[in-house]
């Protein structure tokens, strides 16, 4: 830290040694606390679902071994056995990975917030870090970004605490997922983020005045940009999620982190990139459009074909028009491959089918003249003769019987039957789990993949109610769901949005909050602290604490502490005491009080300014109450002997010129100047000494 | 137990060489030259055989093929990988047959009669067990490092036999052996170098920036204006990917186009390829033959709205036909594309075409 505190050369250097030698380290967020996927991810973490034939924490692993990571901790919750499995499976868990994964489960996980501040709790992390999601699919070269943010964090100090990742596509890009449009001020030289907004559902956008006079000459306000949802963190930032515990998001953090940049001094900026690709696969359009994605070869070297999986048979060929096939796979007369089909292993197709823009994967038996376009077929898939399938997900062990077409945004989860002979709706869902299942949850607090453990088992399972024929055919199984979550609207998150809006609009405004309330408080603290008998240093934090809540400056702070102190004993008695009671209620509770808690004083009272103030308003304390003048010598003479105040700081004082009668008349106090005389013989005496 | 620690000490690296070569190459063409690929692999083939563990001949084999197999599957674009493992096969076969007494020659001519005589395969001849083969096989494989090391000077040594004075040269994309034949020839003599730029890569401006610093007279062009300047050109002086079996090759985008302008034209093509290139692949549409890349630089990913509509390809090589090759430069000398299967004999043995 010395080295930190010297500017030469050397120790610099040095210090910049230190900062490239600890590995690089990532916190991978294996749960999404949402759900989105519902009811697909009932059975089946996010993390695991396949993408491309691939799971989808892969891709993500993949991504941060390619970027140099060499230590990744996992975090799980919902089904966390499962994703345990999955990678002690992988390759990422063999000894000669690079990557080193350790997996950290809980079930009390409920937001990225909870997972942070698990992180700080256990001091994981040592260096920068960074933060994805378990169903982040990238390929970006991220070296630049990460150096950009540790020569930030050398030049200023650990200012900047989180660099987030954006990729530039303009709006009515694909890949842009509506939930996550955002509207970003920042500062064009430094990239710091002045203000941050999501977009989704705003017609009017706001931005706060202050922004603009940060002292900076460039700004850019930026809607085309895509978050990557990675995100470069210093250790800082876990600790923030512990300081402020109302944080559950990343919205919630940068938000906060931008409301009081003046108040704790942290910042956050931005990388933008041009090259490279990126998105979190956050609902099922982003699903399908991150699929479509990883076939046209977007995330290259990321792409089927390359298995970076590494897993047994999983090899694939590529060829025109971007098909893929693994090993085993049988195509019956007249079917056609199109364009951008990906078709897993042993899997058998039908005579005259036709597949565009399709993934299949392994061991499916698909019938003859079926046409598949924009579907998602997972594993062990049955689909018989003339079924038709457009933009739709099939999860595994599904059974589509004959003559089924499935509209646009519809989702088959597993295990269910559809047909023979029904056309589905756009955007049905299918589902074996009963959605009535599901209403107890949906007023829960958490709306999260994950809560709904103990309700399942819990619950006897209401198969009395048989299956809707008309929904799923006459020999289908499985119930109906209410809405598509193809579609993204999630109501639970449209609330959780706003109240976050809530909860910020109030800090605004406590912002510009009253000295009163505060003041309030720190009486409240005081009386506490004389009752419980807290110690001095306790109060002082408690003190400080509400300083920052009520965003008081350190003047006022004092000059609160000390009218509290003075009106302590009108407060325990009544404000009608005479100058005889007050100075002997003074003497006895103030006297100790002060003497208790000079530790307390002498924290604020410490520049001579900090005794003028602490006069100026010991001064206009009396001022208001001219029957207790003569209790004012007594304070002044108990703070002197407790070395609050000092003589220089007192005469000082003492000689200012007092501007209105009512504080000369207090100048001319008997008892005033006896003091003053005192402390000047006091002084005289002192220097005739030496 | 050192002989534990070896051992994952080996297949670690085999691990990190692995992903390495994954995820090379992972924007316009390889990050590192073949050259040094090349050279990667054979250090790594010495290390397991020093290492692994191996009483004969065909358990080495073995080990290497498999090792092989995976290293050629993690990048099956990039052929050197797998053409050094079939050089080292080669080498112990014939380090093998060596210490057995036989002759090289005998072993290596596969004549009618000796198909007819011998019988069964030569496979189960492997099993004896040699004292020295080991060291004897690793003395080769260093005679084969110093071999690579040498081979980009052992080309651009013959530039000036190719190379005159006031002639106007063509070449396409970056080569780094173009690039050292080319810088070697100016140094005795003044020419004039045309650059295809080489969409949408753009490997060409790099080449040409890297000219024009030592002096050469440099011009680029883009992809489009190569038949039309063709008439000007004396020599076309490429480099290549692979050489194929057929005497073909596979070398970056655009090269067939510049190949056909010059055939037209009468121009000579002229091939710089080390031997380390020469694979006893055969042009076929099969799998491994292209490689297409992220589309990013054919259509900006920022490009919007129109990328949900189109399908954006981003290939990476072009086929050339062996009747547009005029000559082929290797580190050993001058050769016609017709002579390839001779050479491809000399290099590998039959039997590990396949690995």
């Amino acid at each position: 830290m010395a080295g930190k505190a010297g500017k030469p050369n050397r120790p610099r250097k040095a210090d910049k040694d230190e900062e490239e030698q600890p590995l690089l380290q990532a916190v991978l967020v294996a749960d999404s606390f949402n759900r989105r996927f519902f009811p697909i991810t009932k059975d089946q973490p996010r993390a695991l679902l396949p993408l491309a034939n691939v799971s989808m924490i892969d891709y993500t692993l993949e991504f941060l071994t390619s970027t140099g990571v060499q230590e990744t901790f996992v975090f799980c919750c919902w089904m966390a056995s499962k994703i345990k499995e999955h990678l002690r499976k992988s390759k990422w868990c063999r000894p000669t990975s690079p990557n080193v994964v350790h997996v950290i489960t809980s079930d009390l996980y409920r937001s990225l917030g909870d997972v942070l501040r698990d992180v700080d709790a256990k001091a994981l992390v040592r260096s920068d870090f960074l933060l994805v999601y378990g169903d982040v699919v990238s390929n970006i070269d991220i070296s630049q970004a990460l150096q950009e943010h540790k020569q930030r964090r050398n030049m200023d100090k650990n200012v900047s605490v989180m660099t987030m990742i954006f990729k530039e596509s303009p709006p009515g890009h694909k890949t842009r997922c509506e939930d996550d449009d955002i509207i970003i001020a920042m500062d064009g030289k430094s990239k710091r983020i002045l203000h941050y907004q999501r977009a989704q559902a705003l017609k009017r956008l706001h931005f706060p005045m202050n922004i603009f006079h940060s002292g900076s000459d460039e700004f850019e306000i930026r809607f085309d940009l895509l978050d990557c949802h990675i995100s470069i963190c210093s250790p800082q930032v876990a600790e923030l999620f512990t300081d402020n515990f109302d944080y559950q998001t990343k919205n919630d953090f940068v938000r906060g982190l931008l409301v009081n940049e003046e108040i704790l001094g942290n910042q956050i900026h931005m990388h933008v990139t041009k090259d490279g690709y990126g998105a979190r696969v956050s609902n099922l359009l982003m699903y399908d459009t991150v699929s479509s994605d990883t076939i046209r070869r977007w995330v290259y070297p990321i792409t089927p074909e390359a298995n970076f999986a590494d897993q047994e048979g999983q090899s694939c060929t590529h060829s025109r028009h971007n098909v893929y096939r693994e090993t085993g796979v049988s195509l019956g007369h007249g079917s056609q491959m199109e364009e951008n089909v990906l078709i897993g292993r042993n899997t058998m197709i039908g005579a005259n089918c036709t597949i565009s823009n399709t993934v299949i994967g392994a061991n499916c038996v698909i019938g003859d003249n079926v046409t598949l376009d924009r579907a998602y077929i997972w594993n062990r898939v049955h689909i018989a003769d003339d079924v038709k399938v457009k933009q739709s997900v099939i999860c595994d062990n599904v059974e589509v019987k004959h003559g089924v077409v499935l509209n646009e945004q519809c989702v088959l989860a597993y295990n269910v039957v559809v047909g023979p002979d029904i056309t589905l709706p756009e955007g049905t869902v299918l589902s074996m789990h009963h959605p009535d299942e599901e209403d107890d949850e949906d007023d829960d607090e958490f709306l999260s993949d994950d809560n709904d453990v103990g309700y399942r088992k819990d619950k006897t399972k209401q198969k009395g109610s048989l299956f809707n024929p008309a929904e799923v055919g006459s020999e289908g199984k499985g119930y109906r769901w209410k809405t598509s979550s193809l579609e993204d609207t999630e109501e639970d998150d449209r609330a959780q949005f706003t109240l976050s809006n809530i909860t910020w609009i109030s800090q605004v405004y406590s912002n510009c909050s009253f000295p009163s309330v505060f003041q309030n408080e720190v009486h409240g603290t005081l009386q506490r602290g004389l009752d419980e008998n807290i110690s001095c240093d306790n109060l002082v934090l408690e003190i400080n604490s509400l300083k920052y809540a009520y965003n008081i400056s350190l003047k006022e702070v004092m000059q609160i502490l000390i009218r509290v102190v003075l009106e302590f004993p009108f407060h325990q008695q009544g404000a009608q005491i005479s100058t005889a009671q007050y100075s002997s209620h003074l003497l006895p509770v103030s006297m100790t009080l002060l003497k208790k808690w000079a530790p307390v004083f002498k924290n604020y009272v410490k520049r001579p300014q900090d005794q003028l103030d602490c006069l100026a308003s010991m001064e206009e304390v009396f001022l208001e109450r001219e029957t207790h003048w003569a209790a004012l010598v007594k304070v002044l003479m108990s703070m002197y002997q407790l070395e609050i105040l000092e003589e220089e700081g007192i005469m000082h004082w003492f000689n200012q010129g007092s501007t209105t009668d009512k504080s000369q008349q207090l100048r001319r106090n008997q008892g005033l100047l006896k003091f003053i005389q005192w402390l000047q013989e006091a002084e005289e005496s002192s220097e005739g000494d030496e | 137990m050192p002989g534990a620690d070896k051992e994952t000490d080996l297949s670690e690296r085999i691990e990190s060489f692995l992903s390495e070569l994954k995820r090379c190459g992972s924007g316009a063409g390889s990050l590192r030259g073949s050259a040094e690929t090349a050279r990667e692999t054979t250090a790594l083939l010495r290390r397991i055989t020093a290492q692994a563990r191996w009483g004969n001949a065909g358990d080495l084999m073995e080990i290497i093929r498999k090792e092989g197999r995976r290293m050629t599957a993690a990048q099956p674009s990039e052929t050197t990988v797998g053409n050094m493992v079939r050089r080292v096969l080669k080498i112990i076969r014939e380090e093998y047959a060596r210490s057995r007494g036989s002759t090289e020659e005998a072993d290596q001519q596969e004549s009618l009669h000796k198909l007819l005589t011998s019988g069964g395969s030569s496979e189960d001849n492997f099993r004896q067990h040699f004292a020295h083969l080991k060291a004897n096989v690793i003395e080769a494989i260093n005679e084969l490092l110093t071999e690579l090391e040498g081979t980009t000077d052992n080309i651009s040594m013959q530039a000036l036999e190719h190379i005159h004075s006031n002639e106007v040269i063509m070449t396409i994309g970056r080569s780094r052996t173009v690039e050292a034949f080319l810088k070697d020839a100016a140094r005795k003599r003044k020419f004039h170098v045309m650059v295809a730029e080489c969409a949408p890569f753009c490997q060409g401006h790099e080449m040409a920036t890297s000219l024009s610093k030592e002096d050469i007279e440099t011009t680029v062009i883009p992809d489009a204006a190569i038949f039309a300047v063709m008439s000007r050109v004396n020599k076309v002086i490429i480099g290549t990917q692979t050489v194929l079996a057929n005497g073909g090759l596979r070398a970056v985008n655009g090269t067939h186009t510049l190949a056909l302008a010059a055939k037209h034209h009468s121009t000579p093509l002229i091939v710089c390829a080390p031997m380390f290139k020469l694979s006893p692949q055969f042009p076929n549409e099969e799998d491994t033959f292209h490689k297409f890349v992220s589309p990013h630089e054919v259509l900006p990913f920022t490009e919007g709205e129109i990328l949900s509509k189109v399908n954006a390809h981003g290939p990476v090589f072009d086929y050339v036909p062996p009747e547009l090759i005029t000559l082929f430069i290797s580190n050993i000398g001058g050769n016609a594309p017709s002579y390839i299967y001779r050479l491809m004999s000399e290099l590998y043995h039959p039997e590990d075409h396949e690995l």
